[in-house]
C-alpha cells in the first residue's frame, strides 16, 4: 500500500548470542553460535538435543528488568522485558505522548513457567497459585505483563502463527500505523525454550541432535532456541515530534498463506514465492535491488527446499546473497522473525552479511550456496527476511537503508 | 489502571464493512436454525458445554477419528458461514482466540509425563497450535491469501475484525472470514477456580443475571461471520469497533459517549445495547456504568447467562446482534430491561472481559 512510509527507530534483543544488540552483533561477526547444551529448561530430552538456551536464569532476568515480584512473571514475560528495555531506551519514547500500541506474538506463551507446575496446578486437592501463576498458561499474558511495564496501552495484541508471529506483528504494527491507528508500534515476539516444544518438534522428527545444516545437502533438521526481540516503528509525521533518526524503513511486507499442508512447505515453494514477490513489489523494487536475504532456513528438510525453489523461481540464476542465522540462536519461533528483523537492520547499518554457519555442500536439487564466511565488502541497500511457519503461513518483510 | 483521561482519544474510524452471514455454535442450540432456539437450554451446573453438531454429514469417520474437537466445531461452523454466503475461497482468513485447543495442549502435556518424554505422538502438538484451525480452514476451502490468528483474551476476535477491516481499506481484499473460538476443559475449569474466576455455588444459568455474588460461570462457543466490502446481500454493517485497555469506569463512561458522537448517535438513537453482564458482583460496575446512562428507548440486552463466560464470547454478542439486525426483532431471552424504541437500526456491544479487555462495537441495519 503507497502512502505513509513508516520507519524503525529502535530494537532490543536477547538471545542465545547475546543480551542487547551489541553483544549480539560481536557473536554475529565472530561467527560464535549459541547452540549448545541444554540447562535451564527441565527435560530429559537434554541428554540427546541441543538447543540456544539463553544462560540466564529467572532470577538474574529479574534483576537484569528490574521487575518487581507482585506478580508472576514468566520466563517469556522476562526475556520479552529485558529485550523491549532496550528498544525503548533507544528510541526514547513516553508511550503516554503519543498513540502508541503493542503487538507481541508468541507461541506458547508461559508455558515455560506452567509446565513445572501444571499438574498441581490442575489438582483440585491442591490449593497453590503463587502470584497468579494459574494465569500465566497462554498467550495475553506476556503481552499484558510487558505491556503494564512500558505503560503501553493504546492498542494492544498477540499474534501466534507459529514461526511467522512475529513477522506478522511486525506487518501488522506497520498497517495500524499506516491507516492512522497509531503513531508508535512496538513489534516483535517472545518465546521461552519449553520442554513441550521441544518435545512437540521431536515428535514430529525434525530435529538435529547436532549443530543444524541450513540448505545444506546433508541438513537434518532444526536446533530450537529461546529469544525475544522487539522493534520499534514510527510513522513519518511521528519522527516530527519525537526527533529521532531512523535505524532503517520497513519497505515492504506481505502475509501469504499456501493453504498446502497443516505443517509443512508446498514443494514448489508457491508460498515463500509470493510472499517475497509481492513485498518486493510493495517496495517498488525489482529483484536486481534486493542486496542479501535473511532465509528462513531451518535445516528441516522440506523448509530449505522448498524456500531454495521459491528463491530460484524468483530470482532465476542471480538470487541475492542469502543466509540463515539460525545456526546461531536456533529457531526461536513465534521471537524469530523480530530477531532476523533486528539483523537484518543491522546488516544494513554496518554494512555486513552474516555467514549461514555449518554449510558445507549445497542441496543438489538447488544448487544454492549461502553466505559461509561474514561479508564486509558488500553493499547493503535492501535486506529481505522470510518467516514461514505451520499451517502454510508465510511473511516476509523488507528493510531498507534509510537515507 | 487509567485513573485519569488521557489528552488524546484513539480516534479509529473507518468505512463500513459488511456483515453477509454469521454462525454460531455454543451452549445453546444456535446451529440448526442460525438462531436462538424457542426454547433455552438451562444449566444447572458452572459449565456450558457446547450443544454440538451432528459431524457426520461433513466429515468421513476416518477424517473425525483425527480431528480434535474444537476444530471440528471450528470447522463446520466456517463451513456453514461461507456457505451461507456462497462464498467459496474467501480472501483473508482471520481467526481469535485466547486458549486454542485447550483439549490438545493438556493432552500433549501429559503424553511428555506419561510416555517419559519418549516417542509421542505429534498430533496433539501439531492441534495445539493456536493456528492450527485458520490453517485447516484455508486448507478445506484452498483459500491462500492473508491469514493470522490473534490470541489475546478479549481483544482477540476485535484484532481479528480490525485486520480485515484495514484489508479493506488497503483494497487488498472484496471478501473475508473471521471468526473466533473457545473451549472449556475439566483441567482448565479448574485452573481458573483456583484464580477465584467461576462462583463458588452452583448457579443456573438463567438465574445469573440476578447474582449477588463474586465469581461467573464457564461457557463455550465458535463464532464465524463472512464480511464483504460491498453492501449487497449484507444481513448487517459494521461501522465501529473500539478497544480499550485497562480502563476504569470513568473511561468507560467517556468512551462510550464519545464513541457514538463520533459515529454521530444520541443517546436516543441507541435501539439496543448488549452489555457484558456475566454475574459477577466484582465487576459488574463496568456495565451499570454504561446501562445507567442509557436512555429509556434503548433495549439494554445481555447474553452470558446464554453461554457463559470466556475469553471471545463476544463473539455472541456479535452474532445475536446480526440476528436482531437481520430478524427485526429481539429474542425474549436477550432482554435485560426492556426500552421503548419502536426501530431496531443501531445496536451497539460492550463487552468486557475480567475487567481489563473493553470493546465497544456499533453494528446498524442493512
Amino acid at each position: 500500500m503507497p502512502g505513509k512510509r513508516v520507519f524503525i527507530t529502535g530494537m532490543g534483543i536477547i538471545s542465545a548470542i547475546g543480551t542487547g544488540v551489541e553483544e549480539t552483533l560481536v557473536s554475529l561477526r565472530n561467527n560464535a553460535s549459541g547452540i549448545g547444551s541444554i540447562e535451564i529448561v527441565d527435560t530429559l530430552l537434554k541428554s540427546k538435543l541441543i538447543a540456544g538456551e539463553i544462560k540466564v536464569p529467572n532470577d538474574k532476568l529479574l534483576e537484569l528488568t528490574g521487575v518487581k515480584k507482585n506478580a508472576y512473571y514468566t520466563r517469556t514475560s522476562l526475556l520479552g522485558i529485558a529485550a523491549l528495555q532496550e528498544a525503548m531506551q533507544m528510541s526514547k519514547l513516553d508511550p503516554s505522548r503519543q498513540k502508541t500500541g503493542f503487538i507481541n506474538a508468541t507461541t506458547v506463551g508461559g508455558m515455560s513457567d506452567m509446565e513445572k507446575c501444571y499438574f498441581d496446578l490442575v489438582d483440585p486437592t491442591t490449593k497453590s497459585n503463587e502470584n497468579g501463576l494459574a494465569d500465566c498458561l497462554d498467550c495475553a499474558d506476556c503481552t499484558e505483563k510487558i505491556a503494564d511495564h512500558f505503560n503501553i496501552k493504546d492498542w494492544i495484541a498477540t499474534i501466534s502463527t507459529a514461526c511467522s508471529s512475529s513477522a506478522n506483528a511486525i506487518l501488522y504494527g506497520a498497517r495500524l500505523i499506516k491507516s492512522g491507528q497509531l503513531d508508535v508500534a512496538v513489534c516483535g515476539g517472545t518465546d521461552a525454550l519449553t520442554r513441550f516444544t521441544l518435545n512437540g518438534f521431536n515428535s514430529l522428527k525434525n530435529i538435529d541432535p547436532s549443530p543444524c545444516m541450513p540448505f545444506d545437502e546433508n541438513r537434518n533438521g532444526l536446533n530450537l532456541g529461546e529469544a525475544a526481540a522487539y522493534v520499534i516503528l514510527e510513522s513519518e509525521e511521528q519522527l516530527q515530534r519525537s526527533d529521532n533518526k531512523p535505524l532503517a524503513e520497513l519497505s515492504g511486507y506481505r502475509n501469504f498463506n499456501e493453504a498446502f499442508h497443516p505443517t509443512a512447505p508446498s514443494p514448489n515453494g508457491e508460498g515463500a514465492l509470493i510472499a517475497m514477490q509481492e513485498t518486493i513489489q510493495m517496495a517498488g523494487l525489482q529483484p536486481a535491488d534486493i542486496s542479501y536475504i535473511n532465509v528462513h532456513g531451518t535445516a528441516t528438510l522440506n523448509n530449505d527446499l522448498s524456500e531454495g525453489i521459491a528463491l530460484k523461481r524468483l530470482f532465476g540464476e542471480n538470487v541475492p546473497l542469502f543466509s540463515s542465522t539460525k545456526p546461531f540462536t536456533g529457531h526461536t519461533l513465534a521471537a524469530a522473525g523480530a530477531v532476523e528483523a533486528v539483523f537484518s537492520i543491522r546488516s544494513l547499518q554496518e554494512q555486513i552479511i552474516y555467514a549461514n554457519l555449518n554449510f558445507k555442500s549445497p542441496i543438489p536439487e538447488l544448487g544454492l550456496s549461502p553466505v559461509t564466511l561474514l561479508q564486509t565488502d558488500k553493499t547493503v541497500n535492501h535486506v529481505l527476511s522470510n518467516s514461514f511457519g505451520f499451517g502454510g503461513n508465510n511473511a516476509s518483510l523488507l528493510f531498507s537503508k534509510y537515507v | 489502571m487509567a485513573e485519569t483521561t488521557p489528552a488524546f482519544y484513539l480516534v479509529n474510524m473507518f468505512n463500513p464493512v459488511y456483515i453477509t452471514s454469521a454462525r454460531a455454535i455454543c451452549a445453546q442450540d444456535t446451529f440448526s436454525n442460525n438462531n436462538l432456539p424457542e426454547e433455552i437450554k438451562v444449566f444447572e451446573q458452572n459449565i456450558l458445554n457446547y450443544h454440538e453438531p451432528d459431524y457426520k454429514q461433513y466429515f468421513t469417520i476416518m477424517q473425525l477419528r483425527r480431528m480434535t474437537r474444537i476444530i471440528k466445531i471450528g470447522l463446520v461452523t466456517a463451513i456453514e458461514a461461507l456457505k451461507d454466503a456462497k462464498l467459496e475461497h474467501p480472501q483473508a482468513i482471520i481467526t481469535g482466540t485466547a486458549k486454542g485447543s485447550m483439549t490438545d495442549t493438556e493432552k500433549f502435556l501429559h503424553d511428555i509425563v506419561d510416555f517419559n518424554e519418549g516417542t509421542l505422538n505429534p498430533t496433539a502438538f501439531i492441534q495445539s497450535t493456536y493456528n492450527a484451525l485458520n490453517g485447516l480452514i484455508a486448507l478445506h476451502h484452498n483459500a491462500n491469501g492473508y491469514n493470522s490468528t490473534y490470541v489475546h483474551r478479549g481483544f482477540s476476535l476485535e484484532n481479528s475484525l480490525m485486520d480485515a477491516i484495514m484489508l479493506f481499506e488497503e483494497n487488498r481484499i472484496e471478501n473475508a472470514l473471521i471468526g473466533c473460538f473457545e473451549e472449556m476443559t475439566a483441567e482448565h475449569y479448574e485452573l481458573k477456580k483456583k484464580m477465584g474466576y467461576w462462583k463458588n455455588e452452583a448457579m443456573k444459568n438463567i438465574n445469573l443475571l440476578d447474582s449477588s455474588t463474586a465469581g461467573t460461570i464457564a461457557g463455550e462457543g465458535t463464532f464465524f461471520l463472512t464480511l464483504n466490502k460491498n453492501a449487497e446481500n449484507a444481513i448487517a454493517t459494521l461501522s465501529g469497533l473500539r478497544m480499550l485497555y485497562n480502563a476504569d469506569e470513568a473511561l468507560v463512561k467517556i468512551t462510550f459517549k464519545n464513541f457514538l458522537a463520533e459515529h454521530n448517535l444520541s443517546l436516543d438513537e441507541v435501539d439496543a445495547v448488549f452489555l457484558s453482564y456475566n454475574g459477577n458482583i466484582e465487576t459488574r460496575h463496568f456495565e451499570d456504568a454504561i446501562s445507567q446512562q442509557l436512555s429509556p428507548s434503548t433495549n439494554q440486552l445481555a447474553f452470558k447467562h446464554l453461554c457463559g463466560e470466556f475469553d471471545t464470547a463476544a463473539g455472541f454478542a456479535l452474532w445475536a446482534a446480526t440476528k436482531v439486525l437481520q430478524h427485526q426483532t429481539i429474542h425474549p431471552s436477550l432482554i435485560f430491561k426492556k426500552g421503548t424504541s419502536s426501530t431496531l437500526k443501531n445496536v451497539v456491544i460492550y463487552n468486557q472481559y475480567n475487567g481489563k479487555e473493553h470493546a465497544f462495537y456499533l453494528l446498524e441495519k442493512q
